[in-house]
């Protein structure tokens, strides 16, 4: 049961690093790149809960940092996104379940992964940021997530329904 | 019980019936058909126009198979469309790879880089202000930190780190980048640093007395040994001068020649040219203002006016040039030179 959850963390986790990259990157969109990491890890967290959910945002945060070609702070990603993983899956109401509710809390964690990285970045000294940027990078960053939400919010909670249906999901 | 005028109409009835069925049993002009016929004309007139009120339900049948029909037919033509385009798109994607290939190859003939192809693989995402990208040529391909980046429009950055089969670009746009930068035609040297907007460097300057004007080129003057830049390669274009002339510091802004949010091909300058190329690869862009004196060109040797065809010069690419390492010469052309015609020698 354990290894099963792991298996589809990672899984998602990674091809969504992997799309992120090298697809929705290479697109070319105006102002942030969409962020389907962090709509995966909160699709995680609403479907398995938030300790899951801080698991998962550690493993994306770390593996989009380590993945060429990123040149930040080993780190930042995985804290961030560890919050949103635990917080998203800690906050939700099981019976406020409604799409509305789901798909702006996707796009309110994808903001709010922008800024808290820039934040972040900022105070670890790095001088790539600009601030003039980050809230049109916040804004353009949680439209798209709010785009890809209820795609991936239900399909991850299918996949986790199918492989460990012996899971209560809270 | 039946009442008795029932029984009686009952009976009635069927005695009728049954006359009529042996009366028409009897076939030929019967009694009945006048009554038949016209019987039969009215309920016919009648029958079509249903049939024409119900027709959109009764037709269904007809027109469901129509439309499989149909539909098939959309399916093979959409098929064989799809096929065609994407067809048509590989096409335009090999002729926009090979455009690509041919601009690099014409930027490393004229400069005599040599230099290993590669292709863009994954982007870093806009949110970490951090512009980098990742090539598929690692150290396998001879890869190393610290080489240029080019592409068929001039720089696009330097290489960070290395893995044997991937590398890590720094593009010149990424606000950690900075490029020693030479305006073409001149001794003016300064900084060209990135300020993390993909359409906008800055130069900086060393002589604040120097003369820079707008449309101004600017070319890499290159790191001792060739890294991380190797000398000649267009950098950008002056769009914008700041300040005049005299105070303490002198910015331009530049845009890259180099369009970094849409690179697919890229080259890696594995060895820089024994001569600094000075200017010839600038004058060698289509498509670029002409420089007001492009006279000093030729600090390579066979950059005679011939080889300005494309053939001859892509034809001439391949053949390894500099077997002899060029490792004691120093690129950097910091002191001025007396005559901007002595270039190259």
């Amino acid at each position: 049961m354990l290894w099963r959850q792991a298996l589809i963390v990672g899984t998602l986790i990674l091809v969504a690093v992997l799309v992120e990259l090298t697809l929705l990157s290479r697109l070319g969109l105006p102002g942030a790149t969409p962020d389907l990491v962090v709509v995966t890890v909160v699709a995680i967290a609403l479907a398995m809960g938030p300790t899951q959910g801080a698991v998962a945002g550690f493993t994306a945060g770390v593996l989009i940092d380590l993945a060429p070609p990123g040149d930040t702070l080993l780190g930042v990603n995985a804290i961030v996104y560890l919050a949103i993983g635990f917080i998203t899956g800690f906050v939700i109401d099981p019976r406020d379940r409604t799409v509305p509710i789901l798909v702006g809390l996707v796009g309110l964690s994808a903001g709010a992964a922008v800024l808290a990285t820039a934040a972040l970045d900022t105070l670890l000294g790095s001088d790539r940021v600009s601030w003039e940027d980050v809230p049109g990078m916040a804004l353009s960053s949680a439209l798209y997530a709010i785009v890809m939400a209820p795609l991936v919010i239900l399909f991850t909670a299918w996949l986790v329904r199918k492989a460990t249906p012996e899971v209560l999901v809270v | 019980m039946l009442s008795r005028r029932t029984r009686i109409l009952l009976a009635v009835l069927v005695v009728a019936s049954l006359t009529f069925v042996i009366l028409d049993l009897r076939g030929g002009q019967g009694p009945f058909a006048s009554v038949r016929n016209v019987a039969s004309n009215v309920l016919g007139g009648l029958e079509r126009v249903a049939a024409t009120v119900f027709s959109p339900i009764t037709g269904a049948g007809s027109w469901w198979s129509d439309m499989r029909d149909q539909a098939a037919k959309i399916d093979a033509l959409q098929t064989e469309n799809d096929s065609l385009r994407s067809e048509l798109q590989t096409l335009k994607n090999d002729r926009a790879r090979a455009d690509a290939l041919d601009a690099l190859l014409r930027v490393s003939s004229v400069g005599q880089y040599r230099f290993v192809p590669a292709e863009v693989i994954a982007v870093g995402p806009a949110q970490d202000f951090s512009w980098t990208i990742t090539i598929d040529a690692g150290r396998n391909d001879g890869i190393e930190p610290d080489m240029s980046v080019i592409n068929g429009q001039g720089l696009v950055g330097r290489v960070l780190k290395t893995t044997a089969s991937t590398s890590t670009v720094v593009l010149i746009v990424d606000s950690t980048s900075a490029v020693g930068g030479r305006i073409a035609g001149t001794e003016e040297i300064g900084i060209v640093s990135g300020t993390g907007r993909q359409d906008e460097l800055e130069f900086q300057l060393l002589d604040p007395m120097a003369d820079v004007r707008v449309d101004d080129a600017l070319v890499t003057f290159g790191s001792k040994g060739g890294r991380p830049f190797a000398p000649g390669i267009p950098i950008g274009q002056v769009i914008e001068v700041a300040g005049t002339p005299g105070q303490l510091t002198r910015v331009a802004t530049v845009r890259p020649f180099a369009d970094v949010s849409q690179l697919s091909i890229v080259g890696v300058v594995t060895r820089p040219p024994r001569e600094d190329p000075r200017d010839s690869v600038l004058a060698k862009q289509p498509g670029l203002v002409a420089q007001p004196t492009p006279a000093p060109l030729g600090g390579a040797s066979d950059t005679s006016p011939a080889s300005a065809d494309p053939q001859q010069e892509t034809a001439a690419t391949p053949k390894p040039k500099a077997s002899t390492a060029p490792e004691k010469e120093t690129v950097a052309t910091l002191q001025p030179e007396p005559s901007p015609s002595a270039g190259g020698e």
